[in-house]
């Protein structure tokens, strides 16, 4: 008992070190990213009145938005005032970044979370229909509407659905997550979400039905499935509780690689729709040059993804025998 | 006892069967039947007209008609206006050369970076392979658009050079990926071993025997980049981060898009995005042909 206690803890001690590390990685890249950018930063942060300054008052300025010392120096600077949640000031919004976009996170995560979830509950739904009716008429309709379907731009299918559903028909608003005022009415969220979360299904499920079909077509043409049909379980059970169970992993692998995917999709409908969320504000961010703030989305962005990944690794080692480590968890203990 | 003479013993009865053998390469008629027709032609009919783009537009595309603006489709200007007043017909034949170059441009660099990491990272040793994967895995957990999006922060206006580096940077991971997996599986091969012990160079090594082998399998991931990177300039001239109003892309005239929804004018909407998405849907069923053919076992269910 105390061995397999030990066990998940060095487990979750190596993912947490993994997930250190990756974030220390990406937070050196996007700083040295960031202060490649030409232009000054002090311009941006001041704007024309920087010509009226004296040397001392650009000094203070410096030193102020963490610009003064080598980029060695503005390093450890920069890192140890986001460790204590202090990510630096938004050059176009004159207030810390994260103020900026604290109010943001959770617009985007319910944006994102449902339609990750419904992308891919409806994937599997119709990945099942078609394992189950393989070659037929209807399986071959999803794959070629799916094949078509997938490359049509996100960004367009909005504008399309704006103009037919919002400006010509004005069943569904254009733009916002709510009206003004009724942040706290659920209706009226749910009601500005249909039309960027038909935007984010109609793009994705295709991809990710035809992955988990083909995975489910595989599966069917293993050696255990003929014995459960030899058993007489009729076709859907035999799906169902057989062939999907084996394909679990590989769909849990395949959520969280689709993680940035899904979230980029999620940037691009917020923009389309002018959601406030962070996927526009990156959009607005860029248009400013406020390095700041899009350095502090990339990190948000990418502790997402990291994270949903290794959740989803240690989701797999626990419902997958198969995919533990090294350390004879099977009977030694 | 001397040799058989077969013509004096003639098989009978009802298991007779003779065995011929099959025909082994298909007819190049056959192949040619094979080849998906339709989209063919409307993809090279919308190259041509955007390569001969000054002998089919009948007007100026970046010439601003202020007496016609927002006009719907009708005899003079066939695809109607935009609300500067820019022919959207000749619009789109001059837009789709800067689309379909980015699109070609970007590919070119993702096939040259994806294949040169892969081939590296595929032939490095454990410790330098993994450091090689990490790496692309660090970049692959952020969205591809994410990333366009703050390189284009830092560089600034675009033009079309600039706009397909930025492309190619952010859409080379997941060749590279495939690149790399295909090379470790091909490194092992008696013929590479064969090779290096003869003392071929590692550049040798890579033009000679691993893009060779490597091709079918990168092919599809190839020819469907093309259409990833026209949907990626597409949707970062929309957003407006991408090419300006005056380098005309089918991009940048839906960067308009917005104006035009206030205007309720569909035609500037919907004709310069249906151009997009029957050329992206007419590569990516080119690209089809060259994935290999998945497992035709029988079905056990």
């Amino acid at each position: 008992m105390t061995l397999k206690h030990n066990l998940f803890l060095e487990k979750l001690l190596k993912n947490i070190l993994l997930f250190v590390g990756a974030m220390f990685l990406l937070s050196i890249i996007v700083f040295v990213f960031s202060r490649l950018a030409p232009g000054d930063p002090l311009q941006a942060f001041y704007g024309d009145a920087i010509e009226s300054m004296t040397t001392s008052e650009l000094e203070a300025a410096r030193v102020y938005l963490g610009l003064d010392g080598s980029i060695f120096s503005q390093y450890i600077s920069w890192i140890t005032h986001a460790l204590s949640g202090n990510f630096g000031i938004s050059l176009q919004y004159k207030i810390p970044a994260m103020d900026v976009i604290a109010p943001l996170i959770g617009n985007t995560l319910i944006l994102g979370l449902t339609a990750y979830l419904l992308v891919f509950a409806l994937a599997i739904l119709l990945a099942i229909a078609c394992a189950l009716h393989e070659d037929t008429f209807f399986d071959r309709l999803v794959c070629k509407i799916g094949t078509i379907t997938y490359f049509i731009p996100a960004f367009w299918l909005g504008l399309v659905l704006v103009l037919i559903f919002s400006v010509n028909l004005g069943w569904f608003p254009s733009s916002g997550a709510y009206d003004y005022g009724m942040s706290g009415n659920i209706l009226n969220r749910i009601w500005h979400l249909i039309l960027p979360l038909t935007v984010m299904i109609v793009t994705h499920i295709w991809y990710y039905a035809y992955m988990i079909r083909n995975k489910l077509l595989d599966e069917n043409r293993k050696d255990y499935v003929l014995l459960a049909k030899a058993k007489g379980l009729t076709k859907r059970a035999i799906v169902w509780k057989h062939s999907l169970r084996n394909v679990a992993p590989t769909i849990i692998n395949l959520m969280a690689i689709s993680v940035p995917h899904v979230l980029g999709g999620t940037y691009i409908a917020e923009a389309v729709f002018n959601y406030p969320g962070i996927g526009n504000m990156s959009v607005i961010a860029a248009k400013c040059h406020d390095y700041n703030l899009l350095m502090l989305l990339v990190l948000i962005t990418g502790a997402l993804v990291i994270i949903t990944s290794i959740v989803a690794y240690t989701i797999n080692e626990v419902i997958d025998p198969r995919m533990k480590d090294a350390g004879g968890s099977t009977w030694e203990n | 006892m001397g040799e058989l003479d077969s013509s004096l013993f003639e098989i009978v009865g009802p298991d007779y069967r003779t065995w011929e053998q099959p025909e082994q390469k298909p007819s190049l008629l056959f192949k040619l039947k094979q080849l998906p027709w339709i989209p063919i032609i409307i993809l090279s009919t919308i190259v041509l007209g955007c390569i001969f783009a000054n002998f089919i537009s009948n007007h100026d595309p970046s010439m601003y008609y202020l007496n016609h603006l927002n006009e719907a489709p009708n005899s003079e200007f066939y695809f109607g206006t935009d609300s500067l007043g820019r022919d959207i017909y000749s619009l789109i034949w001059y837009g789709g050369r800067t689309s379909l170059l980015v699109g070609l441009l970007g590919t070119a660099m993702i096939t040259i970076l994806g294949i040169t990491y892969g081939c590296v990272n595929g032939t490095a040793g454990t410790s330098g392979d993994m450091i090689m994967q990490r790496f692309v895995e660090l970049f692959h957990s952020i969205p591809t658009i994410l990333l366009a999006i703050l390189l284009i922060a830092i560089m600034g206006t675009q033009n079309i050079l600039t706009i397909s580096v930025v492309i190619a940077i952010t859409g080379w991971f997941a060749l590279a990926r495939i690149v790399r997996s295909e090379v470790r599986q091909i490194r092992n091969n008696e013929y590479v071993l064969a090779a290096k012990s003869m003392g071929s160079s590692f550049g040798h090594l890579v033009r000679v025997h691993l893009i060779p082998n490597i091709i079918p399998a990168i092919m599809f991931v190839v020819v469907s980049s093309i259409s990833a990177c026209i949907t990626m300039e597409a949707t970062l001239s929309f957003l407006g981060l991408g090419l300006p109003l005056d380098i005309l892309s089918w991009g940048s005239m839906l960067s308009l898009a917005n104006r035009a929804l206030l205007l309720n004018t569909w035609w500037v909407i919907i004709i310069p995005g249906l151009f997009l998405v029957v050329t992206l849907s007419c590569i990516t069923t080119i690209a089809n042909c060259f994935r290999k053919e998945t497992n035709k076992r029988p079905n056990r269910l």
